[in-house]
């Protein structure tokens, strides 16, 4: 459908697109992503023949695309630009009509054809109930829409998008590319769609084309393309990767710089935090932003407390998934125990698999530990007892403070954490 | 539909209009005649010597049918040029063209080049090479990289403008004896109209009007933006060329026979758009119409408002238009662009 061979690009002295090269197949739908001037619109503007490259070749099925006249173009290509605002007081009716405008002759009589191809897009788009308003008095996704339904009747076999969401509410965002995603589907248009939205174009699209400063930095499958590493590197921010859980497709989570802040290496004062079931998530977030040194023990991988912990990048003592905890786990969960300065216990649930996290425990006298009290051992005691006697033993033998909370503990840990700056 | 109607009553209203005010403004002057008489001398062959024959067909007819081609033509580049460089500000003579005319003439008078030579006056056709010249000068200034970028074409025929203007006012300082003339010239009137400025301006008007034709669809489609209209088919920078050419050509033949009649390509086309919108298959004829029939009636007044006196016709049309204009802009309370 749309190949480009060895694409460079100028403004003036400036190079914008460094040898691009990749192939639009029949019925694809690429994305195009990158920072902010890495080219991604410089490259659609080559495309569109707004631009003409200082290189390489175009070529839009066999022909070489400064082979088409304007006219031919517009039938074949149709383009969403990223500003749709139109000064200008034309019906949405007529301002759809406008997209025929290669397919009529100079004097822009109005056929039949010309009709019901306007009557289809209005209502593929659900724009028929405002036609004969005002495009001037349309919100910012309405307009979209009906730019897009000038593009649906060129009756092109190529859509090109520069940001078609920018500024729009996840509503409209969501709606504008089902839209895109059904005209690639229903009416075998190939896309091509430069977004700024990383998460959102990686829900559609068939392949991504990440540009970085004019290159091509990688290109393919959306989750070759969207890695921890990729994102990190080209946009330069610490990022993480997830999973939607829905469409299986990787979402990119941001994650803000003052939870990024390199943990004090020194640091002498560091937390063990013996949690599971998402109970230690709040304080794995408060100790965080503390700054401090945590680490966590014993985890089942996959459990909601050992996500988080991971995504922090503590320290976790972790065994496979619904395993209960060995002697192996054990010895090491002991090591970290051994190296903190306060123990955290949150108030999770025990069993006969958690037991052990408990029981060593006793075996450290001299440790400060912080019982989450909140609801009462008892109700989450599933050991017949067993913990419940635990518990209190340790109360009685060991250096044990309680709270009731997080605020509780908010307060214990920066009462704790100065009097360890002081001394 | 219902716009359709609209569209056509609107257009049948304003012709009728036209028609009315054509025969009324025959029938107005020293001489006077009721529209009867005007329409029986208009239709009838004979008597072809009579002296009412020669007022209504050698005088009044040629400054009528003259008066309605510089307004028509007027607006007509009015609409065009705002269109292109879409831009509400812009006047037919913001390129520069008025200044390029009253040039040439100011030279014609002071370096008393007047004279007629085998019945050519020169004054029409000074004024037509300077408005010529210019443009040329205008558009080759502007072109880079063999497109014509609508804000520079603007900023090159402000500059030129102004220069013209510096040379027009030196010419009037060194020959002050000729003041009154050229102010007259520059002020604009259709007094001297004749058939002799009618043909000599209707070839350029034509021609203005055919390139322009051609074009009103693309037109439509340049208002969306530049690249709005290319990526729907249009060749953007050759429609630009041809309307830019086609509208210049209309000024200079115009500003040739009647002098710098200012303000009509200015608020006519802000009217029609008011009445018929943004469609230029529309707007073109109804703002042709509009300012045929606006100059006629301005230049009535013009000439019986002080008779036997009278008052150049772009003093009136300021005059006039002016607060009509402001009176729809309050009134209509929308953004009319």
């Amino acid at each position: 459908m749309l190949k480009l061979k060895g694409i460079d690009f100028s403004y003036g002295e400036q190079q914008i697109l460094h040898k691009i090269d990749f192939h639009l197949r029949e019925n694809e739908f690429i994305g195009i992503i990158g920072p902010n001037g890495s080219g991604k619109s410089t490259l659609l503007k080559n495309i569109s023949k707004l631009l003409d490259p200082d290189q390489g070749f175009i070529y839009l099925d066999k022909d070489l695309l400064n082979n088409y006249s304007y006219k031919d173009l517009a039938k074949k290509m149709a383009v969403v630009p990223q500003d749709s605002e139109i000064n200008f007081n034309f019906t949405v009716y007529d301002l759809v009509m406008m997209g025929r405008n290669p397919y009529q002759d100079r004097w822009g009589r109005v056929r039949e054809k010309d009709r019901k191809k306007v009557d289809e897009a209005l209502q593929l788009t659900d724009t028929e109930k405002f036609k004969d308003k005002s495009i001037q008095n349309l919100s910012g996704g309405e307009r979209q829409r009906v730019i897009i339904a000038r593009a649906i009747v060129q009756e092109p076999e190529l859509l090109l998008l520069d940001e078609p969401t920018a500024s729009l509410d996840i509503n409209y965002q969501r709606n504008i590319f089902d839209l895109i995603s059904n005209l690639n589907n229903k009416l075998d248009m190939s896309v091509l769609a430069v977004s700024h939205d990383l998460n959102l174009i990686s829900q559609y699209c068939d392949r991504l084309i990440l540009i970085n400063q004019g290159y091509v930095h990688t290109m393919g499958k959306v989750e070759e393309v969207i890695t921890k590493e990729n994102i990190s590197e080209v946009y330069k921010t610490n990022v993480d990767i997830k999973y939607n859980p829905i469409t299986e497709r990787p979402y990119v989570i941001i994650i803000p710089h003052s939870k990024n802040i390199q943990r004090r290496k020194t640091n002498s004062f560091i937390v063990h935090l013996i949690c599971g079931g998402g109970t230690g998530k709040d304080i794995m977030s408060i100790l965080n932003d503390l700054n401090i040194r945590v680490s966590c023990g014993v985890l089942n991988r996959g459990d909601t407390d050992w996500e988080k912990a991971k995504r922090l990048n503590f320290e976790v003592v972790e065994i496979p998934p619904f395993a209960p905890i060995d002697n192996k786990a054990v010895q090491k969960n002991e090591e970290k125990i051994s190296a903190a300065d306060l123990i955290i216990v949150s108030n999770t649930p025990f069993g006969w698999g958690n037991l052990d996290n408990i029981r060593v425990l006793a075996n450290f006298k001299d440790k400060d530990i912080l019982f989450i009290t909140t609801p009462e051992i008892e109700e989450r005691d599933f050991t017949e007892g067993e913990i419940t006697a635990l518990f209190h033993k340790i109360k009685k033998n060991n250096n044990v403070f309680e709270t009731n909370d997080n605020k509780g503990l908010c307060s214990f840990i920066n009462n704790r954490y100065e009097k360890m700056l002081y001394d | 539909m219902k716009k359709k109607i609209n569209y056509f009553y609107i257009v049948l209203i304003i012709i009728a209009g036209l028609i009315l005010v054509s025969i009324i403004s025959l029938s107005l002057g020293s001489v006077n005649l009721s529209p009867y008489e005007v329409v029986k001398i208009i239709f009838s062959k004979k008597d072809m010597n009579n002296s009412l024959n020669v007022i209504i067909n050698q005088i009044r007819l040629p400054r009528i049918i003259l008066g309605f081609l510089v307004g028509a033509g007027l607006s007509i580049a009015g609409v065009v040029f705002q269109g292109v460089i879409r831009n509400p500000m812009v006047d037919p003579y913001i390129v520069g063209i008025s200044a390029g005319a009253g040039t040439g003439v100011t030279m014609a008078i002071v370096l008393n080049l007047q004279f007629s030579f085998l019945f050519f006056n020169t004054i029409p056709l000074t004024a037509f090479a300077g408005a010529l010249i210019t443009v040329y000068i205008v558009y080759n200034l502007a072109k880079t990289n063999g497109n014509v970028p609508v804000v520079t074409f603007l900023l090159a025929g402000v500059a030129v403008g102004f220069v013209l203007n510096a040379v027009m006012s030196f010419l009037m300082v060194i020959g002050t004896r000729d003041l009154q003339k050229i102010i007259y010239w520059l002020l604009g009137s259709l007094s001297t109209a004749s058939w002799y400025d009618i043909k000599l301006m209707i070839p350029y008007f034509l021609i203005g009007n055919v390139m322009i034709i051609f074009f009103l669809k693309d037109l439509n489609l340049i208002l969306l933006g530049e690249t709005h209209a290319q990526h729907l088919g249009v060749d953007v920078e050759k429609t630009k060329k041809y309307l830019i050419v086609g509208a210049s050509l209309i000024t200079a033949s115009v500003v040739s026979v009647s002098g710098s009649i200012g303000f009509i390509g200015l608020i006519v086309p802000h009217i029609a758009r008011l009445l018929v919108g943004p469609d230029h298959k529309k707007l073109y004829p109804t703002a042709a119409i509009l300012g045929g029939m606006f100059l006629i009636i301005s230049d009535n007044l013009a000439r019986i408002l002080l008779a036997p006196m009278e008052i150049p016709v772009g003093i009136i049309t300021a005059l006039t238009g002016g607060p009509y204009f402001i009176y729809l802009l309050r009134k209509t309370k929308k953004e009319i662009w």
